[in-house]
This record gives C-alpha cells, sequence and structure tokens, in this order.
C-alpha cells in the first residue's frame, strides 16, 4: 500500500522543463521538406520550465491555475504522454490518469467490449477485468446498457463507464484533469466520495481544476502554476488565498463592471457569466456595503450561448471560506430568454442577459467576503458553469456597538 | 498472501512485454467493428478475393492468355488456383500496410489522453487482417481439394511458418509506415499509388520466368533486379508449396528470413525513434 512506501516520493519533479514547437505553416508534407532543405522553421516555447516538485505518498494533491499555465501539460508528462526534454519526472508506484473519461471508447462496440477494451488500454489483463466487471458496470449504473453500443449511450453514460473503469484500476497514484466538470451533480459526489475513499486507503491523487472549493476541500496541499513555472505550492488553503487575491496574479482579462477586483477577471470570453457586479440603493457600482445596509447583486450572462432557460444560483463565502449563504433564482429567471434585455438602455450586448438580485438589507458582520456563482439548467439538475469566489467585496462597520458571529441581527437595544 | 492460481513469473513478464492482452483487445475491436451494420458482414471478406480471382483470371487467363506454369512436381495447371496461392497473401500485404499506416494517426484522441506503448496500435492491425488471412486460406485449401482433387495438406506446416515469417515482416513494415506517417501524411499517399505498381512487379498474375532473363539494364539482368523486390521470395515460396507442392530452395528461405530480419529490425528503430513525439504530432 502506498502509504507505507515512505522514503520516496510519490511524484517526483526535478527540474522539469517541456517546449513545444509552434510552427507557423505546418509542413504536412515530404515535398515542402525536401524543397525548405530541412524542417519548418519553428519557434520553440516552454509550456513548462524548472518545475521541482515532490508529492508524497498518501497526499492529495492539488494543481490550480489560470488557462494555458501548464497544468494539464504537467499531467501529461506525468502520465508519460508527453516526453519532458529537460530535468526529470518520475511517478513511483501503478499510475492511472484520468484525462479524458472514455477516451478509447469505440463508438460501434458495446458498453462490455469497451470496458474490456478501455481496461487493456490502462494496463489490466482481461482476467482483473473480468474479477471487477460487475462493479465496473454497478458503479457506472449501466446494468441494463451494458450490451448495447456505446453510440446509443448519452454522454453521461459514456462519461460514467468511463470513470468507472478508470478508477477500478485500482491505481497507486491517481492523476486527473478536471473531468469532474462533466456528469450530472449526483455523479459528481459518488465521483468526490470514490476520491475521499481512495484517499483514505493512503493513495496519492493528483488533480488539475479549476475548481477551487473542490480542491480546497479534497487536497492537502496545493501547487499554483503559471506560464509554466511554479509561483506557490504549500498547504492548500493558503496556496488558493494567494491564488484567488494575489496582486501578482496577471491571469485577467475581464470585461464588465469589476468591483473590488479579485477574481472576476478570471472569466474568459468563452464563459456564459460575463460580469458580476455590485450596486447601492441607487443602482452606482460600488466595491463595499456596509453591514445591515441594501445592496444588489447583479449578474450578466449569454443567454443564447446558454441555449435554454437558466437558473442563476450565488453562493455568498466569508473570506475564511465559512459558507455563509446561498439562494437560487428558482422559476424566476428560468424564464427569462435572449430576446428580453438585448435592447435595454445600458447595451448589455446580444443575448445577455442581465439579472438582479436585490437585498434589502445585508445581515453579515464586517468584514471581507466572496461571491461565487452558478449557472444551472432550469430544473437545477445539471451545472451550466459555476465560478467560485468570483467576486471580492468588503463589508463595512455600520453599527456603533461591537458584535461578533457571523450574522448581523440588526436589532436594537432598548433598556427600560 | 492469499492462496491464488499463480502464473510462472517469467511467463508473466513475457506477456507484459508482448502487451498479449492489449493486442487481443485491440485485434479484437479491429474484427468486431470493422463489418458492425453491414448488412453481409464477414461475407465481404471472403467476396474480396472471390471477386479479384474471377476478374484477373477473365483478364490475364482468357484475353491475354497468360499460361500458367505446370505444377512441378505436382504436375496442376490451373491458372485459378495458380494465381489463389499467391494472391491472398499479398492482399494480406495490401490491406495490412493500408490500414496500418492511420492506425497511430486515427487513434489520436487516444494517444494525446492515455499513454500505452504505441507499437501495439499498428501491430493489432496487421494481427486482425492476418486472422482474415487464416480464414482465406483455409477456406482455399478445401476450395482447391474439392475441384482440383489437389491435396495440399501435407504443406500445411510449411505454409504457416511462410505465413508466421510474412507477418512478422508485414509488421516491420507496418511499424515504419505508421510511425513515419505520424510525420508525413504523404506517406498514407505514396502508399496507395505505389502498391498496385508493386503488385505488377511481383510474379502473382504471372510466372517468374515472363521476366526476360536476356537483357540488362546498366549492366544488371532485368531478372536479378526483378528479384531485389522481397514480395518476389514470398510469392515463389507460397507457390512451391501450394501450387509446385515442393520445399522452397534454401535460398529462397535465406532470402526470406533475411528480409524478415531487416524489415523488423529498421522498423523497430524507427519506431522507437519516433514514438516519443507522436502524441505531440499526432
Amino acid at each position: 500500500m502506498g502509504g507505507s512506501r515512505s522514503g520516496t516520493p510519490a511524484v517526483t519533479l526535478e527540474g522539469l522543463g517541456k517546449k513545444f514547437r509552434l510552427t507557423h505553416d505546418r509542413n504536412w508534407t515530404l515535398k515542402a521538406t525536401v524543397l525548405n532543405g530541412h524542417r519548418t522553421r519553428y519557434e520553440e516555447f516552454w509550456a513548462l520550465r524548472d518545475l521541482t516538485l515532490d508529492v508524497d505518498h498518501g497526499d492529495t494533491f492539488g494543481i490550480i491555475g489560470g488557462n494555458g499555465s501548464g497544468k494539464s501539460t504537467l499531467l501529461k508528462v506525468l502520465a508519460g504522454i508527453l516526453r519532458p526534454d529537460e530535468g526529470r519526472a518520475s511517478v513511483d508506484g501503478r499510475l492511472s490518469a484520468l484525462l479524458e473519461l472514455g477516451a478509447g471508447f469505440h463508438p460501434e462496440l458495446t458498453g462490455r467490449e469497451n470496458v474490456y477494451l478501455n481496461g487493456a488500454i490502462l494496463g489490466f489483463t482481461s482476467r482483473d477485468i473480468r474479477r471487477r466487471f460487475d462493479d465496473i458496470v454497478g458503479f457506472a449504473e449501466l446494468n441494463r446498457f451494458i450490451d448495447e453500443p456505446v453510440r446509443n449511450y448519452s454522454s453521461g453514460m459514456y462519461v460514467r463507464l468511463g470513470f468507472s473503469v478508470a478508477i477500478h484500476v485500482e491505481p497507486e497514484v491517481l492523476l486527473v484533469d478536471e473531468v469532474l466538470a462533466v456528469g450530472d451533480l449526483s455523479f459528481q459526489k459518488r465521483c468526490l466520495e470514490r476520491f475521499a475513499r481512495l484517499k483514505a486507503e493512503g493513495r496519492t491523487i493528483v488533480v488539475v481544476s479549476h475548481d477551487l472549493d473542490m480542491v480546497g476541500w479534497l487536497c492537502d496541499r496545493t501547487a499554483w502554476i503559471q506560464d509554466g513555472t511554479l509561483r506557490a505550492v504549500g498547504p492548500s488553503a493558503e496556496v488558493i488565498d494567494r491564488f484567488a487575491t494575489g496582486p501578482d496574479n496577471d491571469d485577467r482579462h475581464g470585461d464588465g463592471p469589476t468591483a473590488g477586483g479579485s477574481g472576476l477577471d478570471r472569466l474568459s470570453p468563452d464563459d456564459l457569466v460575463r460580469s458580476v457586479g455590485l450596486f447601492d440603493p441607487n443602482g452606482h457600482p460600488t466595491v463595499s456595503v456596509g453591514s445591515g445596509r441594501p445592496v444588489r447583486f447583479r449578474v450578466r450572462f449569454d443567454a443564447d450561448a446558454a441555449g435554454e432557460p437558466v437558473t442563476v444560483a450565488l453562493g455568498l463565502y466569508r473570506a475564511d471560506g465559512t459558507h455563509v449563504a446561498s439562494i437560487n433564482s428558482g422559476a424566476a429567471t428560468s424564464g427569462v430568454t435572449g430576446d428580453r434585455s438585448v435592447t435595454e438602455p445600458g447595451g448589455v450586448g446580444p443575448g445577455v442577459v442581465e439579472v438582479d438580485y436585490d437585498v434589502p438589507f445585508l445581515p453579515v458582520q464586517p468584514g471581507t467576503y466572496e461571491l461565487s456563482v452558478a449557472l444551472h439548467d432550469a430544473t437545477m439538475r445539471k451545472v451550466l458553469e459555476r465560478h467560485t469566489h468570483l467576486l471580492r467585496f468588503e463589508v463595512e462597520p455600520t453599527g456603533i456597538e461591537p458584535q461578533n458571529g457571523l450574522v448581523a441581527l440588526g436589532g436594537t437595544w432598548e433598556a427600560r | 498472501m492469499p492462496v491464488s492460481r499463480r502464473v510462472p513469473r517469467s511467463r508473466r513478464d513475457l506477456a507484459h512485454l508482448l502487451q498479449v492482452d492489449l493486442l487481443v483487445n485491440l485485434t479484437l475491436r479491429d474484427l468486431r467493428s470493422k463489418y458492425k451494420r453491414s448488412a453481409l458482414g464477414w461475407t465481404w471478406s471472403v467476396l474480396n478475393p472471390l471477386v479479384a480471382v474471377v476478374v484477373y483470371s477473365a483478364v490475364f487467363s482468357v484475353f491475354l492468355r497468360i499460361q500458367p506454369s505446370t505444377g512441378d512436381p505436382s504436375g496442376i495447371r490451373s491458372y485459378a488456383v495458380f494465381l489463389l496461392v499467391t494472391l491472398l497473401p499479398w492482399q494480406f500485404h495490401v490491406t495490412s500496410l493500408t490500414e496500418a499506416t492511420r492506425s497511430i494517426t486515427a487513434n489520436g484522441p487516444l494517444i494525446t489522453k492515455i499513454w500505452f506503448p504505441r507499437w501495439v496500435l499498428p501491430t493489432s492491425s496487421v494481427l486482425a487482417r492476418f486472422l482474415t488471412l487464416l480464414v482465406e486460406m483455409a477456406v482455399l485449401l478445401v476450395l482447391v481439394a474439392v475441384i482440383e482433387g489437389h491435396y495440399a495438406f501435407a504443406w500445411i506446416p510449411v505454409v504457416l511458418v511462410l505465413m508466421t515469417l510474412q507477418l512478422v515482416f508485414t509488421i516491420g513494415l507496418a511499424l515504419m509506415v505508421s510511425a513515419a506517417n505520424v510525420y508525413f501524411r504523404d506517406v498514407q499517399h505514396f502508399l496507395g499509388v505505389a502498391l498496385a505498381p508493386w503488385m505488377f512487379l511481383t510474379p502473382i498474375l504471372y510466372p517468374l520466368n515472363m521476366v526476360p532473363a536476356d537483357r540488362e539494364f546498366l549492366g544488371i539482368g532485368y531478372r536479378t533486379l526483378y528479384q531485389l523486390n522481397p514480395m518476389v521470395s514470398w510469392t515463389k515460396a507460397y507457390r512451391n508449396a501450394l501450387y509446385d507442392l515442393r520445399f522452397p530452395s534454401a535460398e529462397r528461405w535465406l532470402a526470406i528470413l533475411t528480409a524478415t530480419t531487416v524489415v523488423l529490425v529498421l522498423g523497430a528503430a524507427l519506431f522507437r525513434r519516433l514514438e516519443p513525439r507522436m502524441a505531440e504530432e499526432v
């Protein structure tokens, strides 16, 4: 078992570097090569550089960073798919990589045939699979459909089967790349439970994710990678906090009204959520609210791109991660479609819908707070998009009397 | 440690080294998916050589009046049999190479997401075609026995050895073309162009003695040049065993063994060299 193997770390990176060639005109033909005399000129681009890092046996380790920071490249190097150009990367123990669920599935074959095929690709012998077959199918909840061709599967069924095969390989070191972004909520929950069990069994898990909540919850230690180099490594809460708030986090291209800075910049142009803002009762953007004072949260999202009615959910957290409240719009915005606010004054752009959540008085103690935003489908069964710690803002003291705790009760004293 | 049936360590290691389970599964994938959703299914794999033999017999034997050599010592004189014993191994050669060439590029999504030894991809596509060849050769033997009263069954061991060597030879070639095709997609097009002339420069449709021995090109005899093609040796050897009913000559075996070894070693070396960057180039 992993934990007993003290001494060598489960994952070792020593000055790891990986470069890619960026060719401007891709040279696919022999003729061009012969005519140019040699291969096309290309630029070199270091996707990873000087990475030195250890992950101990039994650790659950998170890797976070912005888009294009090199996280996934790192995972592919660890998985053996990419060969390092510099330094060394080594993994001690039987490895399984969940980079894409069901990557080896053949659409014309049945689920059963694909389980054997996928298992063999992951390094199983047929006898291993035969022994675990019932568990694999049971976890994927596909008993009735296992002899159907996979092309008839829904995307959820496909992903469940892929996950189930990969997880039953019983790896000593498991590499996971953002796979939990897929599947419905109940499946995500079961995946997390499964990870927790693997963790309890002393296996090493390396997770790459944008979901800071999940990384914070699951991982003991976390590394923050940016531009292919290591920015920070340490206990997850600290590293996540530095990533989310760090002034040197230049991984930002936000548009729309920003309030208070923070993670709003993490929105990319492809995201459905366009902006989140904080407004005072007069409708002016603000960066802070008085404790017990009215406030309006405004979310803009691209309803056209969502393509279906959307339920907006907000999560309010204290800066230390304490969950204060979650609310969702329920049916209130589900009926909203793209044509409603397109031409409204303020020009939010085609297809973009603006949703306000008005709070008559914000009953929380002074301090720093963070807002998470999620978009669900109308039935709340499917997460379309989730942004954690998207907006960071201050709640200012307003009363004169000292208070402590989570909520501001807003009462008045009276002595008789 | 619970008591369990244990396979001797050396055998397990060998099975692991040769990726037996992975090869079996990939070969099955190939065979199972090939004729899925087609009404005739496996009939197609028999129809293909059947149509070929009818058309070639009509054109080359009836229209062009090519005389097959008389089997020595068997005394057989049938163009259809003369053709089939070499046509089936040739078609294996063609389909194996065509499919192996694309085996890595077509599995791009797999290669960029999961690590596994890449050589199993071209190898399993050759293996799948080899299983088809085994079935076709069995059918051929029975057909010939029934129609011609020509009992070649005693020569089955020789044919099996030849087929095994051809399998290894083809895997060597498949390793080369599949790896090269990742970097230059020209390979698959080149192969499409090269395979047809290659067939006509191999004594499949006509006997070797129709190639002039008395003419020279740059001081080298036509016949000598012609025999540089390794497929000539295979063709002659198959025809020796199944048409002439004669053990192929020592030189024939030597040529076959040399070609097989050289191609396998070169193929493996080239593949190893090109393998590390496949996930980036595919």
